[in-house]
């Protein structure tokens, strides 16, 4: 029997380092300019030919920016340098429809990310393609759009459906919100913009896949979904960017407004590169008898600090979060997730699962919220963690804020090693000690893995392999 | 079998660089002797954001005791210390005072800068006290400045039981420094029966030697505000620490737990437990529970618990387990924490089979508080719980009626 890894899976022997970490050539990106200020802010909406109230909010939210305070809490962020960050990169003139429209290079990467042939497969029900800060490629299946439903970039959706964009732009994420909250608002590019029409349910996911190629890049896509009543939707978005010396900056706005009976399921893998610092901030409201799911895979990155959230603002609403994360060497991934009940007989889960290697951490940091006059309540927390060597370090850090009585809340929180025996057993049965352990991690993270969509799975399941690559040896 | 192959080669740690940088653990937390180290909290500093401290006032004063001319603000009653082998009295920097507590917070520096003479009590090595030692606090007044430093040593392969027992009322700030020597077992009992115009700051720290054992009971049920701070770290492997915790919180009432276990050895163990009861308008709880496994301490088994029973409207209970882990040679790790209500299925059951509400709701509480009172296991301490729960419940069945 076989007892090598890379003999059962041929290909398995390239993955011992970032796939995704090449870089295109990059013309637009060499010559964007570095630094923010007020300029660079006005020039942006220049570019985009907004509207005046669009460019007085990121004027506002730049000062706001200025005030806030960097968190002293989470992640060490002294590194980033916001003076030498460019803002603004324009890939292309023009946004395609068709992949052949776009220049080879950009074409040529997703090529290698397997986007257009998904999209051939029919596997998604619409993609839309960020390269630098804007959208690049966008297409819809044309029984939704006929259905009236929006998938479009958010500089297009404001450009051809002001009122919709202005009546809930930062309705849910205020630029005061928090630093990085602010900056977005000030230099937000790109995103996707979903509207959802009463009643339509959308039943394959929409796509949409960033990409950073510049180095010291600054990415600010701005999300915003609403999904009328009675609608769902699956909104499914992947990140990745080159290895560079010098360390890029992702940090994006989500607002997802799931409003009376309607479903939202908000999937993430990030997978950027070990030198992106990703600060992003989503949340969503749910009205009356509203579900929202996030499902969140934390990979890559040097930094994340991401914790999704979901204000419950109507009777009989429901979050849930499941988040997987990983960290290697150099590596932190601060993450997990806010559920704040605002109204009587709502629901929460939080399901977190971790693994640290390599002297990578990762964090669960969450925060469960019960407000006066939210009764008959109900949350549940848990968090599992995978230590696999002794150099590697996890943190739990739960926040329960409980105001009304008629509550059910409960949390719990499990670290533990790989353990030896559950090594020696599959070792015995032929299994290299890293196939075991790539085993027992996948075991580890199945029930997340599993709420995926096919092929994202796949990918966890892949990139598991690839992390767990010289965990032993 | 090992595990650990690839080395932390040239792997800077993100966290090492200066700046505003948040704390790499619980353990980087600021300690000091400084009074002007600790400004006077304003609510919003992490440590102090549960507290009400604009009811706090007085308690922070950098002064001395309101002592008056044969009426001190708080009178002591030591007792059953007869084979104490040292029964004397320490100046701030005297060792072995300072060498376990350093103070943590406004509360613990003023305590300690303000207690010119710290009870100490040395417990002789390989002896077994069979009777409690006994310090009784009872303050003479509201509002009145009264702080307290111990030192309480236990000798190597000793065993003994302290009982600290508050009643009266005072803004009373209390240091406990705890040495558990090799292989001894002590048990510190802290009861909080103060009146309801009490406020009490308390920071109790020990170090648990090589193969010791170690149980701090906290048991809070009067006072207007209290906050215990138990804290524990070791000083050779083999050591155990047990914390438990129970309380009651009424109308108006404000009690606060906090913990830190620091496992800075290998192959200690810690459990700790903390459940209460909240009824009345305002009752508010909170417990915060860190544990830290350092990297050099491998084979750790820890576990915190939380649980919270709401009994009526308007109470609030906090509840924050933190837990950081620097290696992954543990033994086992984990928390849980929960709040909930009664139990209408429990109440149906027990109602169903003939018993009236009151005592099904009695029975509740009493079943809710029954593992943890099994496991304070001082059957004086238990009794008075029990005695304390169950006029609880009869004022509130009262009330309700």
């Amino acid at each position: 029997m076989s007892t090598n890894i890379e003999e059962l899976n041929p290909g398995l022997k390239d993955l011992g380092t970032y796939e995704y970490g090449w870089a295109d050539s990059d013309a637009a990106g060499s010559s964007a300019k570095r630094g923010l200020n007020e300029d660079v802010v006005r020039d942006i909406s220049e570019r985009k030919s907004e509207p005046a109230w669009m460019l007085e909010q990121r004027v506002k939210a730049l000062k706001l920016f200025d005030k806030k305070p960097m968190p002293t809490w989470g992640s060490d962020l002294t590194d980033i340098d916001f003076q030498n960050i460019k803002y603004f990169v324009r890939s292309t003139e023009k946004q395609a429809t068709t992949w052949d429209e776009l220049p080879d290079d950009i074409k040529n990467t997703y090529d290698r990310l397997g986007i257009p042939e998904a999209e051939k497969q029919r596997l998604i029900a619409g993609v839309a393609a960020q390269y630098e800060s804007e959208v690049v490629y966008h297409q819809i299946r044309e029984d939704l759009e006929e259905k009236g439903v929006l998938f479009l970039d958010t500089d297009t959706a404001l450009r051809e459906h002001e009122d919709l964009f202005r009546e809930y732009f930062g309705s849910v994420i205020p630029s005061g919100d928090n630093k990085f909250a602010a900056l977005n608002t000030s230099v937000w590019s790109g995103g996707s913009f979903v509207y959802v029409p009463p009643g339509v349910h959308v039943d394959i996911p929409l796509q949409a896949y960033f990409r950073i190629n510049t180095e010291n890049m600054g990415q600010f896509e701005r999300t915003l979904i609403i999904a009328d009543e009675g609608s769902s939707v699956h909104y499914v978005e992947g990140c990745t960017a080159p290895i560079y010396q010098t360390d890029s900056l992702h940090s994006a706005v989500v607002e997802i407004i799931v409003k009376k009976n309607a479903r939202v399921r908000y999937t993430t893998i990030q997978n950027w590169s070990n030198n992106v610092y990703n600060l992003v901030t989503k949340r969503a409201t749910c009205a009356e008898g509203a579900t929202m799911e996030w499902i969140d895979g934390n990979i890559g990155s040097k930094v994340t600090m991401k914790y999704p959230a979901v204000f419950l603002l109507g009777e009989h609403s429901k979050g849930e979060t499941l988040s997987v994360a990983f960290a290697g060497e150099g590596q932190h991934q601060d993450a997990g997730s806010k559920m704040v009940h605002a109204a009587p007989n709502t629901s929460s889960t939080i399901v977190s699962k971790s693994v640290a290697r390599g002297g990578g951490r990762t964090s669960y940091r969450g925060l469960v919220q019960v407000l006066e006059g939210a009764k008959n309540s109900r949350s549940s927390v848990v968090c599992d963690a995978l230590l696999v060597d002794q150099i590697s370090r996890s943190d739990t850090y739960p926040y329960n804020d409980i105001r009304e009585d008629d509550v059910q809340m409960a949390h719990e929180a499990t670290v533990s090693k790989v353990s030896e025996d559950q090594l020696f057993y599959l070792m015995s049965r032929g299994m290299s000690e890293t196939e075991a352990m790539a085993m027992i991690v996948r075991g580890f993270v199945e029930p997340i893995a599993r709420e995926l969509p096919m092929e994202y799975a796949l990918e966890l399941n892949r990139l598991i392999e690839l992390q767990m690559e010289g965990a032993v040896g | 079998m090992t595990l650990l192959t690839d080395k932390p080669r040239d792997h800077v740690d993100p966290q090492s660089t200066v700046g505003a940088a948040p704390e790499e653990s619980r353990a980087a937390r600021l300690t000091s002797f400084e009074v002007s180290d600790f400004p006077v909290p304003n609510g919003r500093e992490e440590e102090w954001r549960f507290t009400p401290v604009d009811r706090l006032g007085g308690v922070f004063a950098d002064e001395g005791d309101d002592d008056r001319e044969g009426d001190y603000a708080a009178d002591y009653d030591v007792s059953g210390v007869m084979d104490v082998i040292a029964q004397t009295a320490l100046a701030p920097g005297q060792a072995p005072r300072g060498t376990v507590l350093v103070p943590g917070d406004r509360g613990a520096v003023v305590a300690s800068k303000h207690t010119t003479e710290a009870l100490h009590l040395k417990l002789e090595a390989e002896k077994e006290y069979a009777e409690p030692l006994r310090v009784n606090v009872h303050g003479n007044g509201a509002g009145r400045l009264s702080s307290a430093h111990y030192v309480v040593e236990a000798g190597h392969h000793s065993k003994a039981l302290l009982i600290l027992d508050h009643t009266g009322s005072a803004d009373h700030r209390g240091n406990l420094e705890v040495i558990v020597g090799d292989g001894a077992e002590l048990t510190v009992v802290s009861l909080q029966r103060w009146d309801d115009d009490a406020v009490h700051l308390g920071q109790h720290d020990a170090q648990v030697g090589r193969d010791a054992t170690y149980k701090h009971i906290a048991v809070s049920l009067g006072g207007s505000i209290v906050r215990v701070n138990a804290n524990v770290n070791y000083q050779g492997p083999g050591g155990d620490a047990t914390l438990l915790g129970v309380y009651f919180a009424d109308a108006g009432q404000h009690l606060e737990h906090r913990s830190f276990v620091d496992h800075n050895e290998p192959h200690t163990n810690s459990l700790v437990t903390y459940k209460g009861a909240l009824q009345g308008d305002g009752a508010h709880t909170v417990w915060v529970g860190d544990v830290l496994i350092r990297k050099e301490a491998e084979g750790i088994d820890t576990y915190e618990l939380n649980r919270n029973l709401v009994l009526t409207d308007g109470a609030r209970a906090d509840s924050v387990p933190n837990l950081e882990i620097e290696t992954g040679e543990i033994a086992g790790a984990g928390h849980a924490s929960s709040t909930g209500r009664f139990d209408d299925e429990q109440l149906f059951y027990l109602m169903s089979r003939g018993i009236d509400e009151t005592n099904a709701r009695r029975l509740v509480v009493r079943g809710f508080f029954a593992d943890i009172i099994a496991k304070i296991g001082v059957p004086e301490v238990v009794d008075t719980l029990m005695a304390a729960i169950e006029e609880e419940l009869a004022a509130d069945m009262g009330a309700s009626a």
